[in-house]
């Protein structure tokens, strides 16, 4: 591990943050063109070694605790990192390089990059702080500067619909945001703490039938499991989405569709366990079935390319929630499958975005009936396409299928054989929406202005094999996977380990 | 003192309506500021004691811990506050920009008119 590790993963993309203004002016002066770019990407390099490096010792059954100042946990602020957190880490740090390569040739025809990359590794900075953090406060204002970071990525182009999706983000984000910080409050009034361990450790006591739970802090939880199912864009709490995602940018949507997914699901797995630690597992699996079939029935009616991605955004997210609510009501396959989908549809979904950007950067429109018959002329990006949409329709042998095939299992453990069947309906659905998806872009009469176009650029190819190949190989060795959230999903439900780990070094 | 949580609450009940119900973006946002100060409210009123004193530990106060500790007032809830003022801050600013670049494409401030004329 490189000594303070857990810290530097939050300092260094937030300093590169600030420094990229000056690296603009800097470069503008000498007249080197793409500092900014390279710049960023190094900075993303340099977080996903950092986070590397974390990952052995805490695989080896370790939860490391960085104490901030050196104060002792229930009083100083401490990060802590187990085997959950440094899997939500690496996919952010990860995804977020890729991501990153993407812009330098997507946003290339943009003035004032060094603002967005500035706006982009502050996101990356909040998502890791989000993730990282062993006090509930700290959470709250990590997610501010993620939220804040992100309606600004999205309104970034400053065209019309960007306005207005980051508007209206922006308004249903800090009411969700609102909610998490009320909770809070409250939880505070009522426990006296802020430290996640020391809560969960006070709050033992009610997690048993024998107590009767107070008032209090079931309000507490319903305001911050409202709050997070505005972040993760659940079914009554989505309308934000779809419109955030087909205006942004759309390295911004990869950005967001990808790693920043991650924070909300992160806190739908921890709830159950930490801080509160009441049963809460129906509530995850019926939001869950409601957005996977709200979200697939809308998307079928999409006829713009990025919206119908954002729709299924909801849909696939609905499974991992589902997964993890299985996984509360005591099926480990489920929390297990929830927490593969996670891995799995953030890689894929950053590719699908990354094609549909990748065509909009050639052709300039993202409307199915203005586009038809690319293949002929990328056929790159096409393959990777239909990689990715074999992946999310879960068709073997690549990762979508290892992941809902064993999410499938875990409602049959659970006792829920129905929950098992409307998921496999809502799969063949989301083939269907892709398979139209991909015939009237790639397939069909191609119009005569789209006769001359060519292949993406070299840097939108490189990330989108890379994830390609990623998704082949998990899923022909699911084994790679399940060694990741093997241990994460038991981080998850031990909790008190980390209470012990957290408290216990007094 | 259960006054100021029943005005805190009252705040953020008047905040949400506002938030809910209201046809114009500048009043969104003031919804959302009156929101977040309820919650701001809700915040000090937990730290506050009737003739307190500052929770800094001096020669004096170690002196006589059980008097100090039954006085102080709880500095926790006011970090708090401060930080999150400065982060409310930080989101009006944000929603203010947004909006003028709204009425410079729109011309109206009306989200459901905005709405209307994106399509």
């Amino acid at each position: 591990m490189i000594p303070q590790a857990p810290i530097l993963a939050i300092v260094v993309p937030l300093f590169s943050a600030f420094l990229m203004p000056m690296i603009g002016l800097l470069s503008k002066r000498y007249n080197i063109d793409r500092a900014c770019d390279w710049f960023a990407v190094a900075a993303m390099v340099g977080t996903l070694i950092i986070v590397a490096s974390m990952a052995p010792t805490v695989w080896g059954g370790q939860i490391i605790v960085y104490k901030f100042g050196n104060w002792s946990p229930p009083w100083g602020i401490n990060l802590a990192i187990d085997a959950l957190s440094i899997q939500m880490a690496l996919m952010i740090a990860g995804l977020g390089t890729l991501v990153m390569v993407y812009s330098v040739a997507y946003m290339q025809r943009d003035s004032r990059r060094d603002l967005f990359y500035t706006l982009a590794l502050l996101v990356i900075t909040g998502m890791m702080g989000t993730i990282l953090t062993g006090d509930i406060f700290n959470f709250y204002v990590f997610l501010e500067i993620m939220s804040v970071a992100s309606y600004a990525l999205i309104a970034f182009r400053r065209d019309s619909s960007g306005i207005e999706a980051g508007l209206k983000y922006l308004f249903i984000g800090s009411l969700g945001t609102s909610f998490v910080l009320l909770s809070i409050a409250m939880l505070y009034s009522f426990v006296g703490s802020l430290n996640i361990a020391d809560l969960g450790a006070k709050l033992a006591i009610y997690r048993g039938a024998a107590q009767p739970v107070p008032t209090i802090l079931v309000a507490s939880l319903a305001l911050f499991v409202t709050g997070i199912m505005i972040k993760v864009a659940m079914v009554p709490f989505h309308i934000w989405l779809p419109d955030a995602f087909t205006a942004a940018p759309t390295a911004v949507s990869a950005l967001l569709a990808g790693p920043a997914a991650v924070v909300g699901i992160y806190w739908v797995a921890r709830l159950p366990y930490l801080p509160f630690g009441l049963p809460v597992g129906i509530i995850l699996v019926s939001l869950g079935l409601l957005s996977m079939i709200v979200g697939v029935l809308m998307a079928l009616t999409q006829r713009d390319f990025k919206r119908m991605l954002a729709y299924h955004v909801i849909s696939q997210k609905g499974y991992m929630v589902l997964g993890i609510g299985l996984g509360t009501l005591g099926s480990v396959l489920g929390a297990q499958g929830g927490l593969f989908h996670l891995l799995n549809h953030s890689i894929y979904k950053s590719m699908l975005f990354m094609c549909a950007g990748a065509v909009l950067y050639r052709t300039g429109s993202q409307k199915f009936e203005e586009l038809g018959g690319l293949g002929k002329n990328m056929p790159l990006t096409a393959l990777t396409f239909l990689i990715g949409s074999l992946a999310i329709s879960g068709i073997p042998p690549l990762n979508g299928f290892v992941s809902k095939y064993t999410i499938y299992l875990g409602g049959i453990e659970a006792g829920l054989p129905i929950v098992t069947i409307i998921a496999v309906l809502v799969s063949a659905l989301t083939f269907a929406s892709f398979f139209k998806a991909f015939s009237s872009v790639f397939l069909g009469q191609r119009p005569k202005h789209l006769r001359d176009i060519q292949e993406a650029p070299k840097l939108m190819l490189f990330p989108m094999l890379a994830m390609a190949v990623v998704c082949i190989v998990i899923g022909l060795f699911p084994a790679l996977g399940f060694n990741v959230v093997g241990p994460a999903q038991a981080a998850a439900e031990n909790s008190a380990g980390y209470i012990g780990h957290v408290i216990g070094g007094i | 003192m259960s006054l100021n949580y029943v005005i805190a609450m009252l705040l953020i009940t008047l905040g949400l309506y506002c938030l809910l119900f209201k046809r114009n973006l500048i009043k969104l946002i003031i919804g959302l500021s009156v929101m977040t100060d309820g919650i701001h409210l809700f915040l000090i009123s937990m730290g506050y004691r009737t003739g307190g004193i500052a929770p800094i530990v001096t020669g004096e106060s170690t002196s006589n811990l059980p008097n100090f500790a039954s006085r102080a007032v709880d500095p926790l809830p006011q970090a708090l506050v401060l930080t999150s003022i400065v982060i409310n801050i930080c989101i009006t600013a944000m929603a203010l920009s947004l909006s003028i670049y709204a009425y410079r494409h729109y011309g109206t401030l009306d989200p459901s008119k905005i709405r209307r004329l994106s399509e």
